[in-house]
């Protein structure tokens, strides 16, 4: 197995050019993957060193490097994101070593990350030798454990726009241990956009008029989400079950703020 | 008995011993043992769930990097016999098959162990193991244990006349006609997940041999047991094999012996010619069973709340046979009921089960668990029928009068199960409660309090095995006036060191700093049984007593003879006497130096005694009945819930536990064992589940899937004590640490059920998950 560990991001993107390696951001996924066998890259690009950590004022938005961690991002204040941040349970050695990048390019579907970054309209900046482009999350999340991230490329830098709209944030879990089970994101503004999380493959955008928001939700969440995920914790059946609940709390909490 | 500083005599919480050798990571456990020359082994395991064995490649394994030794069962098998069963199921008239420590001809669950590989490294050793190639011819399997009672479901052994290992009936009286006079019958189903006990250390052997002498470092809760194990299935005498258990980080029972790994290892050490260490993967410990059962019963009642009758049927489901204590388990579910209530006329009928999953072990409640919980569902739903309080009914049928004899047999030492109830209502604010509960539902909110009763046995004897009433130690002062103490009860973890301690120092009348423990090492420890059914500081503590009385007589002749006066005491570690004083250690001195000038003392500062205590009859009475516990610890548990309707999700409000383990030597020790088994009972009512796929292999294997509570997950667990003494035991202390399993499951459920009284919601099993509440409000809904 080759192990580097780059000092920038023409270092990553080249080390990532025969497009066998496997990306490590916190390791949070990855290396009790490789412990366990799961995993058997031929390769391992560490992006410990590459200077892809922190978060950053850009015009109208945020610029937040794929190595940012989620204490890092706890104690910001971009919308939604540091809300879910402060609720990564795994105690400090998790939240120190886990990083928004990762858990994006992880893409599991139980978890926060990924709804929060479609809700919010955040655009994934993704780097390969000679090349870099810009996907929206939206696009980004293609399915469970699947991104648009190509194996030659990495996930530099995510942006996040500002917005006006109240943010809500809800995550159901079976228990503290648990991976989330159904999340939603909301952002109330104008009209209303809440993403769900853990309950199918990628995350499932529901838009709706905040005059008819709550007469709306279910029947918006059943027709979107037609193929829930189901896994050993809990089966489809009951993940749309709960999904219109957990929604419909996280729009409440958002329209309470505003 | 001496006074002492209340720090440390019995009934005070002095810290436990190994606290800050545990707390800084000092403490040594099995992993950290790492002699010169070591090998790892990993364990190679069926990847079907019923198969014969048609051809093992080790050629790819055998020739990989670091690899000393690839082993399958059949050249396992020209060296070791079967492992011996702990308990058994033949000599209990059921059906028994050898046990091996690498399968042979056939498999019958996914992760059997098949072969096993040894090498410098354990990655090495994993990285071959994967290249090893079994062939199997699939059988079909059967994961349910009704679906294996089938007459033509697969057969896990081939001889046997079907799937189940025995067939038992408990009980006395007339059920049938108390039933039918009954003002009331209620019928009840209770089915409980499988679950495990996981320990946070895992499951692990170090062998080696020196010429023919073997000895096994290990982390198991019975060294002695285990040393006669391996004696058999090795065919080498005990006095050449010597087990020494290192610190171990929780037991629950998955730790008594009769895994196939404990010979394996021995084996594999011997045929390397070098020290062999298996370690468990949490994927490993996690196959464990703990429990899983379902029960069909009828209980009847008068109007006013009085139950006549029982008939429960139980089917347990224990996977594959084991040669560890797990199986017989189930039995324990039938014989503890019915539990404290004064019910004489009950049937149970017990089928044990064997199915294509792997064997349930040993765990903590030891079937006792399923009792209660399911003796307090049926109190419960009879409360439900007639419009009566849960609370009352339980009063209305608590036993009050000691000793008293139970339907299966069983012999109440003593106890207060009406003060235990009093203090609990009293604690949780159960009144409050109620009043407050009309109000929130209005509001939207379900909030729901439950009780769980339970009465668990103790310290149990099982004649003709090694389930051990008693046990064994040795006091010895020094010529320095230091103690050791050597006992053949060891510590998964909970402290009873500290306790046996505590009683040394008290008895002997000298500094608890003075005493040092001795435990887990066949060569330098009396014969004992380790620790198992709440036995340590019954039988440790009773032993430890008698060894201590004698030295302190002995030291106390001595100190007479000195001062020349029959007026002696010790205490402090100061002898006195006739106006004069003396350290103990001096008057130890004095025996072992001058024992000529001293006259007719025997010069030994050393006692090692047995203590068996009381109410064990293993006299089979009319009914063929047999009393193997000498004490009876109880508890009751009140939970409050909040249920969210809309998702199923039960959030813990508050939860009260009222205990009687009767004396308590150390009740910070009582506590957080306590508090250990309620939250393996809430784990395994609200979240845990061991969940197979349909081709017999787990699928959570591991913390993610498997969900134990974490902290937040759990309230404060309030404690509260109540003391009634055993009149059968050294102190007065009963068994501790197994109870509150079930008393834990128990609450929760009645809980739920109660604060989902306006959906008409019935509880039928655990873990009450949230999507399994939210199937149960569904199912309620017109």
């Amino acid at each position: 197995m080759r192990y580097t560990r780059p000092a920038d991001v023409d270092g990553v993107t080249a080390a990532l050019a025969d497009g066998d390696a496997v990306v490590v951001g916190g390791g949070t996924m990855v290396v009790p993957e490789m412990t366990h066998g799961r995993v058997r890259p031929s390769a391992v690009v560490d992006l410990a060193k590459a200077g892809l950590a922190g978060i950053a004022r850009d015009g109208d938005g945020w610029v937040i490097g794929a190595m940012t961690t989620y204490t890092e991002l706890a104690r910001s204040n971009v919308p939604l994101l540091a809300t879910a941040a402060r609720g990564i349970t795994g105690g400090p050695q998790i939240r120190n070593r886990g990083t928004v990048g990762g858990s994006a390019s992880y893409a599991n579907p139980s978890s926060d990350v990924p709804a929060v970054l479609v809700a919010l309209g955040a655009r994934m900046r993704l780097a390969r030798r000679g090349g870099a482009r810009e996907v929206p999350a939206a696009e980004f999340f293609a399915g469970a454990f699947r991104t648009a991230r190509e194996p030659d490329e990495v996930l530099t830098a995510i942006t996040v726009p500002d917005t006006a709209a109240a943010p809500g944030y809800v995550k159901f879990k079976l228990v503290e241990g648990s991976w989330p089970i159904v999340t939603a994101a909301a952002l109330a503004g104008p009209t209303i956009r809440v993403v769900l999380g853990g309950a199918a493959a990628a995350p499932v955008v529901v838009e709706l008029e905040r005059a008819s928001w709550r007469a709306r939700l279910r029947s918006e969440v059943d027709r979107l989400l037609t193929e829930p995920w189901d896994d050993v914790l809990a089966p489809g059946h009951y993940r749309a079950r709960i999904a219109p609940v957990i929604a419909a709390r996280a729009v409440a909490g958002a329209l309470e703020e505003a | 008995m001496a006074a002492l500083p209340a720090r440390v005599g019995i009934g005070s919480s002095p810290r436990k011993r190994d606290g800050a050798a545990l707390l800084t990571g000092r403490a040594l456990f099995l992993d950290d043992h790492r002699p010169e020359g070591l090998l790892h082994a990993v364990v190679v395991r069926s990847e079907v769930a019923h198969g014969r064995i048609r051809a093992i490649d080790t050629a790819a394994a055998a020739a990989a990097p670091g690899v000393a030794l690839v082993l399958t069962g059949a050249e396992a098998a020209k060296h070791a016999g079967p492992v011996p069963y702990f308990i058994d199921p033949a000599a209990r008239g059921g059906n028994r098959t050898d046990i091996r420590c690498l399968q042979v001809d056939k498999v019958v669950h996914v992760g059997q162990p098949v072969a096993a590989v040894v090498a410098a490294s354990r990655h090495e050793a994993q990285a071959a193991a994967d290249l090893v190639r079994i062939t199997y011819d699939v059988l079909p399997h059967v994961l349910d244990a009704r679906a294996a009672m089938a007459q033509d479901a697969p057969r896990l052994y081939e001889d046997w006349p079907g799937n189940v290992v025995a067939h038992n009936r408990y009980g006395s009286g007339d059920p049938d006609a108390a039933l039918a006079a009954a003002d009331v019958v209620v019928e009840g189903e209770l089915r409980i997940a499988r679950t495990t006990t996981a320990p946070i250390e895992p499951r692990g052997y170090l062998a080696s041999w020196q010429g023919d002498r073997l000895t096994v470092h290990a982390s198991c809760q019975n060294p002695h047991q285990l040393r006669w194990m391996l004696s058999v299935s090795l065919g080498v005498d005990e006095s050449r094999i010597r087990i020494v258990t290192a610190k171990v980080g929780g037991s629950f029972g998955l730790k008594m012996q009769g895994h196939p790994e404990e010979t394996l290892v021995a084996l594999l050490s011997l045929l390397a010619d070098a020290p062999v260490k298996w370690v468990e993967d949490r994927r490993e410990t996690l196959m464990a069973g703990a429990r899983e059962q379902v029960h069909r019963f009828r209980v009847g009642a008068t109007s006013d709340g009085r139950i006549t009758g029982l008939v429960n049927e139980i089917v347990a489901d224990i996977g594959a046979l084991t040669a560890q204590a797990g199986w017989a388990m189930p039995n324990m579910s039938a014989t503890t009921q019915p539990s404290g209530y004064a019910v004489q006329d009950v049937r149970v009928e017990l089928d044990i089960v064997c199915t294509n999953k792997p064997p349930c072990n040993a765990a903590r409640g030891f079937g006792k668990d399923a009792a209660h919980f399911v003796m307090e569902r049926a109190v419960d739903l009879v409360a439900r029928e007639l419009g009566m309080d849960p609370a009352e009914v339980r009063r209305r049928n608590f036993v009050r009068e000691f000793p008293y004899r139970t339907a299966t047999g069983l012999n109440i030492d003593s106890g207060d199960f009406d003060g235990l109830l009093d203090k609990t209502l009293d604690a949780v604010d159960y009144a409050g409660i109620r009043r407050g509960q009309a109000e929130s539902r209005e509001r939207g909110r379900y909030l729901g309090v439950g009780l769980g009763f339970e009465l668990t046995p103790e310290s149990s004897d099982s004649p003709g095995t090694f389930v051990s009433g008693f046990d064994t130690t040795t006091v010895r002062m020094s010529v320095t006036g230091m103690v050791t103490v050597l006992t053949g009860v060891t510590s998964p973890g909970g402290g009873n060191d500290t306790g046996i301690a505590q009683i040394v120092a008290t008895e002997l009348g000298v500094p608890i700093e003075w005493v040092e423990l001795v435990q887990g090492d066949t060569d330098r420890c009396p014969n004992g049984f380790g620790n198992f059914s709440g036995r340590s500081m019954v039988v440790g503590g009773g032993s430890a007593t008698l060894a201590a009385r004698d030295v302190r007589a002995k030291l106390l002749a001595v100190a007479a003879r000195l001062f020349e006066t029959s007026e002696v005491d010790i205490r402090d570690g100061i002898a006195s006497g006739g106006g004069r004083e003396l350290p103990v250690p001096e008057v130890a001195r004095a025996l072992l130096t001058r024992a000529f000038a001293i006259g007719d003392i025997e010069p030994v500062l050393e006692s090692t005694r047995a203590y068996k205590p009381g109410n064990i009859n293993h006299v089979p009475d009319e009914l063929g009945r047999i009393q193997p516990y000498p004490t009876y610890s109880s508890s009751l548990h009140a939970a409050v819930v909040e249920v969210d309707a809309e998702t199923g999700k039960v959030t813990l409000a508050d939860y009260v536990m009222t205990h009687d383990c009767g004396t308590m030597i150390n009740p910070a020790l009582v506590e957080g064992q306590a508090r250990g088994a309620v939250t393996m009972g809430l784990g395994s009512a609200l979240s845990e589940q061991l969940v197979f796929a349909a081709d017999g292999s787990l699928a959570s294997n591991r913390f993610k899937s498997y969900l134990l509570p974490r902290a937040g997950d759990i309230p404060l667990l309030r404690m509260i004590h109540q003391v009634t003494p055993s009149p059968f035991a050294m102190h007065g202390n009963k068994g501790a640490g197994e109870a509150g399993v079930g008393g834990a499951q128990a609450a929760v459920a009645n809980a739920v059920e109660d604060a989902l009284a306006p959906f008409g919601v019935t509880v039928r099993g655990v873990p009450l998950s949230p999507p399994n509440v939210l199937a149960l409000i569904d199912e309620a809904r017109p």
